[in-house]
């Protein structure tokens, strides 16, 4: 009977130092899965990382990669220049609704507020119409003083009035471009507002719309050919 | 004495668990030769073969002498030799540096597509398209796992030789949204819809954008971000943390750990995190300087 509860006794006390063990196990488990732990373990073999090939390498090699490297350098160079813009050139940011105008080295000539596209889909029965200013890089391919806009059937779409035939007087618009516009290409320019309060939002149907004075600048620098960058 | 047996099996089981573990999880990937996956330069022939599919046309000549990876010719003019006599190995590996920056530039520019540059010499993250600075920003704070500091020099630059191409990216911002509107039916409708343009409020940016090669690149804003924001952040952490752990508990049974995940952690603005994200392409490439 005595050696019974001996027995058990000692069982018990077997038991309880499974818990704290397996407890114990298990928080390394945790710490060891951990990717900074992992990471940090990388750390310690930082310190005896191998060196770099270049080491065991002569003098001259060393020189003659130094030689190549450099050499290339100033060919790429070259060739990067001749991707350059021969014009001015204007960027714009459809994120911030900012521009740069810029001249041939890069330097700014100009910023300001711009608005771009109002990232809206009307929907029109059948029709899906997505008003956002395309991204990536145009040419002015045609710069225009008092140009009038002829409407799209979208703008009598969204103005929900009925579309008038291709050839009428209805869609001829005298007043909405402003003084000047520059076309990219695929309906989309570059002109002034009469809604000067929302420059700097995002409201036009995919045009750059500029101020008066920033469309001023902006169409005297950029001739036909120069480059449009949106991003 | 049975018991105590038990104790001690029980004790050695768990021991030898850790031990196991810990080898598959740590000291097998860190301490034994886990190099980085070698970037897959292409050749001249195929540089050309691409160019000319991309109707890059006029100076393909030109980029098969720019390949300046490849290049086979060791050939110095002596005249040159004398300007670098001088030259060490830390000078020629800046070199090898800016080699590799504008070979990729131009790789790059030669296609119609806006890219990264993440200058972690310069702490810059530039935004260009045809060569053309589009966006410049400071990176506040930048991380980059230790795995980075333990291999030889050489062997990162080859591994950054090529520009990366971005394989799965998640973010807390949508890379674009559109405002779905029906079409009024009539100038009384219409005239209803119209509401006054608001300031759009920038959400809190959280970007984590998996390139090739096993590059992870982690975007997040300098700024506190609210509650709301916090937590949708929080979430996605945990979630990539998850996705670590559960590579490594299934390294358990193959005892064959996947190749290290160098990790980039970048800390940008609230704005210019957001402008990155949305001004790049859905397949965008990066160049990285390290």
């Amino acid at each position: 009977m005595e050696i019974e509860q001996k027995q058990n006794r000692g069982f018990l006390n077997t038991v309880k130092w499974i818990i704290p063990v397996s407890l114990l196990s298990l928080s390394v488990l945790m710490i060891i899965f951990n990717p900074d732990f992992q990471d940090s373990a990388f750390k310690v073999k930082s310190k005896f990382s191998t060196p770099p090939a270049y080491v065991g390498k002569s003098g001259d090699a060393i020189e003659r990669l130094a030689v190549r490297s450099a050499r290339n350098i100033s060919v790429i160079e070259e060739k990067l220049n001749t991707l350059k813009p021969v014009k001015p050139y204007i960027v714009v940011n459809t994120s911030e609704n900012r521009f740069s105008l810029r001249n041939i080295d890069g330097d700014t000539i100009r910023t300001g507020v711009c608005s771009t596209g109002k990232n809206e889909l009307l929907i029109a029965g059948n029709k899906r119409i997505i008003f956002k200013t395309p991204k990536g890089i145009f040419t002015v391919r045609n710069k225009q003083q008092n140009r009038p806009w002829i409407k799209p059937d979208w703008a009598f779409i969204e103005d929900g009035l009925p579309i008038p035939s291709a050839r009428s007087a209805e869609r001829i618009d005298y007043s909405t471009l402003g003084d000047y516009a520059l076309e990219i290409g695929n309906g989309y320019m570059l002109h002034g507002t009469l809604y000067q309060r929302f420059l700097g939002l995002p409201v036009t149907h995919g045009c750059v719309r500029l101020g008066d004075k920033d469309l001023e600048v902006v169409y005297n620098t950029l001739s036909k050919g120069s480059k449009v960058y949106i991003y | 004495m049975k018991n105590k047996i038990a104790f001690w099996i029980i004790t050695l089981i768990l021991i030898m668990l850790v031990v196991f573990i810990s080898v598959v999880t740590v000291i097998q990937p860190v301490f034994t030769k886990n190099s980085l996956p070698k970037a897959v330069v292409r050749s001249s022939d195929q540089k050309e073969k691409v160019a000319k599919d991309k109707q890059a046309k006029a100076d393909k000549d030109k980029v098969a002498k720019a390949d300046v990876i490849n290049s086979s010719d060791d050939t110095v003019s002596s005249s040159d030799g004398s300007t670098t006599s001088n030259l060490n190995i830390n000078k020629l590996v800046e070199l090898r540096r800016k080699e590799i920056l504008f070979h990729s530039r131009f790789e790059l520019a030669s296609d119609d597509s806006t890219y990264l540059i993440l200058d972690l010499i310069n702490n810059t993250a530039v935004l260009e398209l045809k060569g053309i600075v589009l966006h410049e920003c400071k990176i506040i704070h930048s991380e980059v796992s230790n795995s980075f500091k333990s291999y030889p020099i050489d062997a990162l630059l080859n591994w950054m030789s090529e520009p990366f191409v971005l394989k799965n990216v998640e973010s807390t911002i949508p890379k674009i949204t559109f405002i779905e509107k029906i079409a009024p039916k009539d100038t009384l409708e219409a005239n209803k819809m119209v509401t006054e343009p608001k300031e759009i409020k920038l959400e809190d940016v959280f970007i984590v954008m998996d390139f090739e090669r096993n590059l992870r690149v982690v975007i997040s804003q300098s700024e506190e971000p609210d509650p709301d924001g916090k937590k949708i952040i929080t979430n996605l952490r945990r979630k990539y943390d998850k996705i670590e752990i559960s590579r490594s508990i299934k390294a358990l049974t193959k005892f064959n750990r996947e190749p290290v995940k160098p990790q980039i952690e970048i800390v940008l603005s609230k704005s210019n995190a957001t402008i990155l994200y949305k001004a790049l392409p859905f397949n965008p490439r990066m160049i990285l300087r390290l």
